[in-house]
């Protein structure tokens, strides 16, 4: 299969990239945070086409792309950048870089950039990945998400006058070793802050994360009518109302389909109120996979990126597929 | 007749049940007064149910700021989703002494506080009731895990120096 590498420091960016990929193109997506993780990424193949950021820590992307060149490795490079300068753009196509995108990168620019290359074409093989989820389920997951996400979306452009930008509703089943990734993600990065909060129906139990990038604490302030100076308990104090809100409304939509009711606990600021650490250590055993449902939330015209990611347990699957028969009976 | 006096029964201990429950319960409108103060309330603020019923929330408690909450509040009244006051970030809403005046170290009640919308028979939220659950018990409990930390990694410094 075409394996595509997505190499940026920032969890976001890296998020935002890979959603910006062609929905039907049936590829293998990889990570990587930095240069290095990239080259070795890369010589495990796991790399026919890199998408690359400049600006990284312990090797950034002109030293990667000195690497790859120095030791003649096989894969097409397209950077991604805020850097938009046309220094920038000359030296990268100098080292070997097919083209530049600028950030932030639309599902358009992208798709240009690839059938422009030829690169979307290239390598046509018959997907052989069998998926962990039945698709009519996933099918049916992502619907009554999606619904949940309009409703909520519709809430929240009513009340606080913004545009909310709908995002496709992945859902994955993940074990348990990706979301320990995700999470020390999160710990590592000191430009996201993340809540967490339980919720609980019938038969159903799972938990909502909500992470929000640092840099969106001032307009979700100015969005939440908060005035003066935004400080570090005010800031808190917002992402925990801004979590609050998105969790409540899709969680809502959710529970309307499902005609069940959730509870939700208290939330917690993970890293602060909990250390990372210490939930990853104390999960190890208790389950293997998740359900999980990750949205991305954008505003128009302000500068706020947030992730909404539901976890639900493998036993509340069972109540949920029968709730939602209904809509799986014509498969 | 009798099936009528069952339902009379059954409101009856339903409302003693959430007038002792040991959580604070209290509905407000959207003028924010008063409308159930329930026991728990009663009983560590001094203040009886009578004195409080139809009162603004904020003449009651001036250092409720009355700008914030109201802004805590609007979701809950407007998308009907929960919103949440936890003692990390803000002690107390109420000042109420410790539930342990002599045992307890602590001189006040811990609380976090939940808001919920409360849906009428027309889909619409003309009441919001808020729980206030005591943490006191958990407060002290993360703040001396806290101080032990801190004394551990200390010694372990004090060890390393010693060396």
């Amino acid at each position: 299969m075409f394996s595509v590498l997505v190499c940026d420091d920032s969890l976001v960016a890296r998020k935002q990239v890979a959603k910006c990929l062609p929905q039907d193109w049936d590829i293998a997506v990889h990570f990587a945070k930095n240069g290095e993780e990239a080259l070795v990424a890369l010589k495990e193949g796991k790399g026919n086409l890199l998408l690359l950021d400049l600006n990284m820590p312990i090797l950034d992307g002109y030293g990667t792309l000195e690497a790859i060149q120095a030791a003649g490795l096989n894969t097409k490079v397209i950077v991604i950048s805020g850097d938009i300068q046309p220094e920038a753009y000359d030296r990268v196509k100098a080292l070997g870089a097919l083209d530049f995108i600028r950030k932030p990168v639309s599902p358009q620019m992208l798709v240009e950039v690839l059938e422009k290359f030829d690169i979307l074409h290239s390598e046509p093989e018959l997907s052989t990945d069998v998926t962990p989820l039945d698709p009519n389920i996933r099918d049916c997951y992502q619907e009554i998400t999606n619904i949940a996400m309009g409703q909520a979306g519709d809430h929240l452009a009513r009340i606080m006058n913004v545009f909310v930008r709908l995002p496709i509703p992945n859902v994955n089943l993940i074990e348990v070793s990706e979301l320990h990734m995700m999470l020390s993600d999160i710990e590592s990065h000191e430009q996201v802050t993340a809540v967490c909060q339980g919720f609980l129906g019938p038969g159903i139990s799972g938990e909502a994360i909500c992470i929000l990038s640092d840099s969106s604490f001032e307009d979700v302030a100015k969005i939440l009518n908060v005035e003066g100076e935004v400080d570090d308990q005010l800031q808190l104090e917002l992402l925990m109302d801004a979590a609050s809100i998105l969790i409540g409304t899709c969680l809502s939509g959710l529970a309307v389909q499902m005609d069940v009711n959730f509870s939700q606990g208290h939330p917690i600021v993970l890293g602060q109120h909990r250390a990372i650490t210490e939930i990853i250590s104390m999960n190890k055993i208790k389950w293997k996979r998740t359900l999980a449902i990750e949205l991305s939330y954008g505003l128009e015209g302000y500068n706020v990126q947030c992730d909404l990611i539901l976890l639900f347990t493998e036993e509340s699957m069972k109540t949920m597929n029968s709730k939602l028969a209904h809509l799986l009976e014509d498969f | 007749m009798s099936q009528h006096l069952d339902d009379i029964l059954e409101f009856h201990w339903m409302m003693d049940m959430l007038q002792t429950v040991d959580v604070g319960i209290v509905v407000l409108n959207r003028q924010y007064q008063v409308q159930v103060w329930n026991g728990f309330m009663e009983s560590h603020s001094g203040k009886l149910p009578s004195d409080v019923r139809d009162q603004s929330l904020f003449d009651l408690f001036p250092t409720i700021k009355e700008d914030w909450f109201k802004q805590k509040s609007k979701p809950v009244f407007e998308l009907k989703t929960r919103a949440f006051m936890t003692w990390e970030q803000r002690p107390y809403l109420f000042k109420f002494p410790n539930y342990r005046p002599i045992t307890g170290s602590e001189s006040f009640m811990y609380q976090n506080i939940t808001l919920s919308p409360l849906i009428s028979a027309t889909g619409n939220v003309e009441y919001i009731s808020m729980m206030i659950y005591d943490m006191t018990d958990v407060a002290v409990g993360k703040k001396q895990l806290e101080a032990i930390q801190v004394q551990i990694t200390e010694a372990k410094e004090r060890q390393q120096f010693s060396r």
